[in-house]
């Protein structure tokens, strides 16, 4: 076996960038054995352990740099929502990313994106004049000194053309419901709550940074995200950065609306719906009951639950940056959820987040299931459903 | 202070487990008047529900017998079971105690023949053998109760089948219109010994508990392997009855855990590696794996510990358990855990996988109805704001049973003193 070297410049690197509870671990591998790696087969669950990862970061080894072992990780917080010492595994995976990103050494998959996220504000290479693209003949209300709510759409919803369907259908919600809301355009940037995540603090702090500038200039008081990571990043990570606002995610929203009798769904659906809860959504917000009152809302609506669910959810695979990985098929967690929503006679697949819907889409076709199982967002399921 | 110079010179102990038993006994042998009460119909608390203890490997049985006895043969102790503390006034030297009682609705007539549980249908969950199988519903608590005598179930009284229960009893000791009492002690001290309960196994969701039928706890194992447990001590798989060849023993099973408890209960590694013992004398040919982060056996336990890894069936595995997933064709549960001494990580069958789960303190939930400090845990604090309320036992800190009985006749020692200082 050769010589390891331990670096204590390395680890108090590491500590320096947000890894300061990398300490606090006393290796009992919780967190390698719930991670979703070890539910698939392949090279990537075999080279990479979080344990192992964190042991390295913990000395400040080598090795942790193997773009297999640092990017695997999708953040879904299953490790450190368990953690029996509370490490912030999420944090130290940044941080450990952020050792060599900081540096120039992203990856070369990711470089582009990051790019993008750069010169357009969006990691979609979309042009920023065309993110008010999506809007087009649905006189969307523009934000101004009046409106409550400003709408945040993700920018994953303001470019893929299969994802401006879940800007839509939630714009078409909070009209029916009389929201006062509104969009403020094509100055809006990126949250970064994936820039960040892939270890690029300085591109992360620049889209955050512009984005408190541009909702204060405007006199934003409350937000409503689209995505539960634009909820996250905003309700966490922008506050020390002056960005202080009262932030909500639409279901939260809407679910407050259908509890009080202002908002409901007379058109039904006669289908058998199993809901995906989305892990920045569920374990990092700790949403898990609002998304089912609304779906079970739906007249004539069948609600089936997965075998692992709300706290013990399965990752799509989505986070961390992992959107952009390419992963084999038989080694897609998304597989596995088509597999668990069929096996509970599912007909249709729902889910609260844009990445989540992108995954399981993929994962459907992959194993060509689409005739079986619809995957769809669940604001397109209720605005579908109104009158 | 001055008070209690004058004051009530009698003590109420608070639990008739092993900590309340010993405080009460230890007290009215220096003489004070004793009240003891217990919520449960029977006294011996949790340790009447071990199959032996460690490392001596014995029943508690012969402990147990004895302190009955010298309770029954001791004037200055009266008990009341299925009783409850409801208030509390007054200082020390001077307490105005209210006590309730729950209906048994079998009185002292009861010979503890079992007619009443023949005439009974209608079965209810056994909560001695922690829900493992069912009793009738005129029911003893276990063989070896104290005082030995039925319980009428309140599921059917006003039933049909309460007055036929009734009807049998040659003794007339059923009385099915028995209510809720209340009565009032003056009191010059209090000993506080409520114990512990086993911490919920089912909210450490990824185990499985309380979902797989063949993962339990290790106090479903003590009844699992004791003569009168289940199955009359044959350790079985509780799907199917079939017989246990390999078992798993996760140490730390929410404990250690900021999720759950963050502290260490002390005797959960002791628990595994006795229970070892348990199946290897009924199975030779059985193999065990303990799963642990570390083992902690304190003191003269060592030897103990030394003596079960020396067993070439017994494997200790270094490494935090994570999921455990059941095959529900075949009830075959599997344990998944990164062996820390190799990095690999293993995925092993068993036919039982018992969850050393550890102690919370019954003051945790059930608080003393008076003014009392705890720790963040729920643990009576040992210097306490009214003086004259003396916590004992695993209320206090988790302790195996000796170190009750010593911390509970420190109690008496302290209670004695509360109701006589000068």
């Amino acid at each position: 076996m050769e010589p390891k070297a331990v670096s204590m410049e390395m680890r108090d690197y590491i500590a320096s960038m947000g890894g300061e509870s990398l300490s606090w671990c006393m290796q009992c591998g919780l967190c390698t054995n719930l991670c979703p790696w070890r539910l698939v087969p392949g090279s990537t669950s075999e080279n990479f352990n979080i344990r192992y990862m964190q042991r390295l970061g913990q000395m400040g080894m080598e090795g942790f740099e193997d773009e297999e072992v640092l990017f695997a990780c999708s953040t879904c917080s299953m490790c450190q929502t368990n953690c029996p010492r509370g490490v912030k595994i999420v944090d130290n995976v940044r941080a450990m990313r952020a050792s060599l990103v900081g540096a120039g050494m992203a990856p070369a998959g990711l470089r582009p994106i990051l790019g993008s996220a750069h010169a357009n504000g969006n990691p979609w290479a979309g042009p920023r004049e065309k993110r008010t693209d999506w809007q087009k003949g649905l006189d969307v209300p523009q934000f101004g000194p009046d409106t409550e709510y400003f709408l945040f759409v993700c920018c994953h919803s303001c470019y893929d053309p299969r994802s401006t369907k879940i800007a839509k259908s939630i714009t078409q919600l909070l009209k029916h419901a009389g929201v006062s809301f509104g969009v403020i355009g094509a100055e809006e940037s990126c949250c970064g709550e994936s820039m960040r995540k892939v270890g690029d603090e300085e591109l992360f702090t620049k889209l955050a940074q512009s984005n408190i500038e541009l909702f204060n200039s405007k006199g934003v008081k409350k937000i409503i995200t689209t995505s539960p990571h634009c909820l996250w990043t905003f309700k966490n990570e922008y506050p020390e950065l002056g960005g202080e606002w009262e932030v909500i995610h639409y279901t939260e929203l809407l679910a407050g609306l259908v509890a009080v009798g202002k908002l409901s769904f007379p058109k039904g659906l006669e289908k058998k719906v199993a809901y995906h809860d989305p892990c920045y959504l569920g374990r990092h917000s700790g949403i898990y009951d609002l998304p089912r009152n609304l779906l079970s809302s739906l007249p004539g609506v069948e609600p089936r639950e997965m075998q692992r669910r709300a706290e013990m959810s399965l990752c799509c695979a989505g986070g961390g940056g992992r959107i952009w990985a390419e992963a084999a098929m038989g080694e897609r967690f998304g597989e596995l959820r088509i597999h668990d929503a069929l096996a509970q006679g599912a007909e249709v697949l729902t889910t609260a987040c844009p990445y989540c819907v992108n995954m399981l889409t993929d994962a459907c076709k992959s194993l060509d299931k689409q005739d079986d199982l619809e995957i769809t967002e669940l604001s397109e399921l209720l605005a579908a459903a109104l009158p | 202070m001055a008070d209690s110079l004058n004051g009530n010179r009698s003590i109420l102990v608070v639990g008739g487990g092993m900590s309340g038993l010993s405080a009460a006994l230890e007290a009215a042998e220096a003489g004070s008047q004793v009240y003891l009460v217990e919520k449960e119909p029977y006294l011996g608390g949790r340790v009447a529900r071990m199959n032996q203890y460690f490392p001596k490997l014995c029943p508690p049985n012969c402990g147990l017998e004895i302190n009955f006895r010298r309770i029954k043969g001791n004037p200055l102790i009266r008990f009341f079971t299925m009783a409850e503390v409801e208030k509390i006034e007054g200082q020390a030297g001077n307490f105005d105690v209210v006590i309730k009682t729950r209906p048994r609705y079998i009185n002292e007539k009861c010979t503890g023949c079992g007619l009443c549980a023949s005439a009974a249908e209608t079965e209810i969950s056994n909560v001695f053998n922690y829900g493992l199988d069912k009793v009738k519903a005129a029911y003893l608590p276990h063989e070896f109760a104290f005082p030995m005598r039925y319980v009428l179930a309140p599921e059917v009284i006003g039933t049909p089948e309460a007055e036929k229960i009734k009807a049998a009893c040659p003794y007339d000791a059923i009385d099915t219109a028995m209510q809720p009492e209340q009565f009032d002690l003056k009191v010059g001290a209090i000993i506080w010994a409520t114990g512990w309960e086993p911490y919920a196994a089912e909210k450490i969701i990824y185990y499985g508990g309380g979902k797989h039928k063949n993962v339990i706890s290790n106090v479903m194992m003590e009844r699992l392997a004791a003569f009168n447990g289940p199955t009359g001590g044959k350790i079985t798989r509780p799907s199917d009855g079939g017989e246990v060849q390999k078992i798993a023993f996760i140490q730390c099973a929410g404990s250690r855990d900021e999720n759950h408890l963050p502290y260490c209960s002390g005797i959960c590694c002791l628990a595994s590696l006795k229970q070892s013992t348990y199946l290897l004398e009924q199975n030779p040919q059985a193999s065990v794996s303990i799963y642990y982060i570390d083992i902690r056996a304190l003191g003269k336990y060592e030897d103990f510990y030394m003596k079960v890894q020396a067993d070439e069936r017994v494997t200790l595995i270094k490494g935090k358990a994570g999921e455990i997933t059941e095959d529900p064709a075949t009830g075959m549960v599997t344990v998944q855990v990164e062996d820390q001494a190799t990095g690999k990580i293993l995925k092993e069958q068993y036919d039982l996988v018992v969850l050393a789960t550890g102690m919370v303190p019954s003051s945790a939930s059930g608080k003393v109805p008076a003014d009392v400090s705890y720790d963040d845990n729920g643990f009576i604090l040992s210097t306490q704001p009214t003086a004259g309320i003396i916590g004992a036992g695993c209320v206090k800190r988790p302790v195996d049973v000796s170190s009750s009985v010593q911390d509970a006749t420190a109690a008496a020692l302290k209670a004695i003193q509360a109701t006589c200082r000068r």
